[in-house]
């Protein structure tokens, strides 16, 4: 569904993604690993369209989105969540995700009112229904990420892209909103690409495939408990192994 | 299902219910006419402004030149167009559209620039289109250069003599009520309309925005050229129409962008009676301070509205609405 060929982003001298192709399919789980500085959040921008590849195309379905604008991605079905939760503050919760409703899907005309009622459901199931007419701005960090996914999700996408999808968060946060995210992707056939700097549990949980970034390119692409016994990756977190 | 369309219209009653007792008591009480039209003035400019500033979260400190050319196209079309046999009123009406017009021109070349920054640089952009504008005119003498255009006689010659004065002394200033109104109308129609909601989200995050499928630059331009073609309305109806002259350094005054600034702030940005309750603050304010103290009104309003500024940042009704949310009054108040 997501096809990535020869991209290559640099922001000056620095290549910040060096030639990554990669293919995620639909309904998959990928997380994509790397330690810091190593392109993933470059790569999520070049994917969601904040910046433009240098080289190399981004094909959505088939068709190459390598230039569209991002408000032009999110409706055919490219969703994603910030690493720092940033639902719109001074709205409620309910008008956050009708945002998500009425400007992300692919049906083109969503009301007002339509967007309302998908807000509601979503919210519910995300379960943040007591919550629907607090400011998002007052929620906790945990209720705005909620928040943020229950956005993504009244999209509709068809690929949703999670931006240090845990960072910051307690492990049995973690562990709930992870079931959440992979119960929902999985009846609504969601693609989602989790990027985490660690191979975190709860990324090994749930990832069926994982991807490692190091310095811009990518090192390995494997199913997941492959990945973690590749020696390449063990480098990459630990250094050389000793010798002898 | 129909109720609630209608409800979510409520909270014009109270905007409304504002306008009329305004109206009401310059009608009725003697010698209240000049100050209630100068408030008037003020929660037209305040409710256009709040249309780009309080919906976008943008300054732009050009605005005065929207209401500039808007008094300029008055005050063109009534120079020029006088002499059209049996035009009558007709040249007050084709004053209001050239005025619309110009304004929406200049909007759309000041927007097409200047909406592609963010933050303070779209508002350092914007900070000498008005002072560019006068020079323009002052420089390459259009439209009567520095000295203007004064066209009460052509304005008589349309019209009458009797009728003239009346338009200037009268009608203006219902004509500054009723683009308040509107002001108001179209304000709630975007808040309920997707127009809104885009709005309000790229207020809050224009990279979020962006990816939530929200084409900002368009929706920043809709706002900036509606606000400025109400502008353009009340600099035509309450500047040019009201004192039949126009005079490039009165009408590219800053002091007046900063005057819209202050009102919208103090009566909260976006929200839909914020600026009506700004404008009779700080006109009610403006007008005792220059009673009692005449001279240091400046000196004494300054302190006082910082002070304002920082106890209520989000503006008095900014306040009631978080306080009001939810109860019955909540209803009527945005």
């Amino acid at each position: 569904m997501l096809k990535l060929e020869d991209v290559t982003k640099r922001f000056g001298g620095l290549i910040a993604v060096n030639r990554v192709s990669l293919e995620i399919k639909r309904g998959e789980f990928v997380g994509i690993v790397g330690p810091n500085g190593s392109g993933k959040t470059t790569l999520f921008n070049v994917i969601s369209g904040v910046y433009y590849p240098d080289k190399g195309k981004v094909l959505f379905e088939d068709r190459d989105i390598s230039y569209f604008p991002p408000y032009k991605r999110a409706p055919l079905g490219i969703g994603r969540t910030f690493q720092i939760p940033r639902p719109f503050g001074s709205a409620t919760v309910r008008e956050n995700v009708a945002v998500g409703a009425m400007f992300g899907t692919m049906r083109d005309k969503v009301g007002v009112d339509e967007s309302m009622v998908i807000a509601d459901e979503v919210i519910e199931r995300v379960g943040l229904q007591e919550h629907r007419n607090k400011q998002a701005g007052t929620l906790t960090p945990v209720e705005k990420k909620l928040t943020e996914i229950a956005r993504a999700l009244a999209m509709k996408p068809k690929l949703l892209l999670m931006d240090e999808a845990m960072a910051g968060m307690h492990p049995n946060d973690i562990d709930q909103m992870v079931s959440l995210v992979k119960t929902i992707a999985k009846q609504e056939n969601i693609a989602v690409v989790a990027m985490v700097e660690h191979i975190m549990r709860a990324v090994v949980g749930m990832a069926e495939k994982v991807i490692v970034l190091h310095q811009g390119a990518k090192i390995v692409d494997a199913p997941t408990q492959e990945a973690l016994h590749d020696p390449k990756v063990i480098e990459v977190y630990l250094g050389h192994p000793p010798e002898r | 299902m129909k109720d609630s369309k209608i409800a979510k219209y409520y909270p014009l009653i109270p905007v409304c219910a504002t306008y009329l007792a305004l109206f009401i008591i310059g009608e009725s009480v003697p010698g209240m006419w000049q100050l209630v039209a100068m408030l008037a003035f003020y929660c037209a400019i305040g409710q256009a402004f709040n249309i780009f500033l309080g919906m976008t979260g943008y300054v732009d400190f050009g605005y005065v030149a929207f209401m500039g050319v808007g008094a300029y196209g008055m005050a063109l079309s009534v120079e020029r167009l006088h002499m059209v046999e049996g035009i009558g009123m007709g040249v007050v009406f084709l004053g209001l559209l050239l005025a619309v017009v110009l304004a929406m021109l200049l909007s759309l070349a000041v927007g097409a620039v200047a909406l592609r920054l963010r933050g303070a640089y779209f508002a350092i952009a914007t900070i000498g289109v008005n002072e560019g504008f006068r020079y323009l005119i002052e420089g390459t003498k259009i439209w009567g250069g520095s000295e203007g255009i004064v066209f009460y006689g052509q304005l008589a010659k349309a019209l009458g003599r009797e009728t003239a004065s009346q338009v200037s002394t009268y009608w203006a200033d219902v004509f500054v009520f009723v683009i308040a109104f509107m002001a108001a109308c179209i304000t709630i129609v975007y808040m309920r309309s997707k127009i809104g909601y885009a709005l309000t989200a790229l207020r809050e995050d224009e990279d979020a925005a962006k990816v939530m499928g929200i084409n900002v630059t368009k929706y920043k331009i809709i706002a900036f050229i509606t606000s400025a073609s109400v502008a353009g309305l009340i600099g035509a109806a309450g500047w040019a129409l009201k004192l039949t002259n126009v005079f490039p350094p009165q009408v590219f005054e800053i002091h007046y962008t900063v005057e819209c600034i202050i009102i919208v702030l103090l009566g909260g940005a976006g929200t839909l009676l914020g600026p009506p309750i700004g404008a009779l603050v700080y006109g009610l304010a403006k007008y005792w301070l220059s009673v009692i103290i005449p001279g240091f009104q400046l000196f004494v309003f300054a302190p006082i509205i910082l002070v304002v500024i920082v106890v209520f940042p989000e503006g008095i009704m900014g306040l009631l609405k978080r306080r009001w949310r939810g109860t019955g009054l909540g209803r009527f108040i945005e």
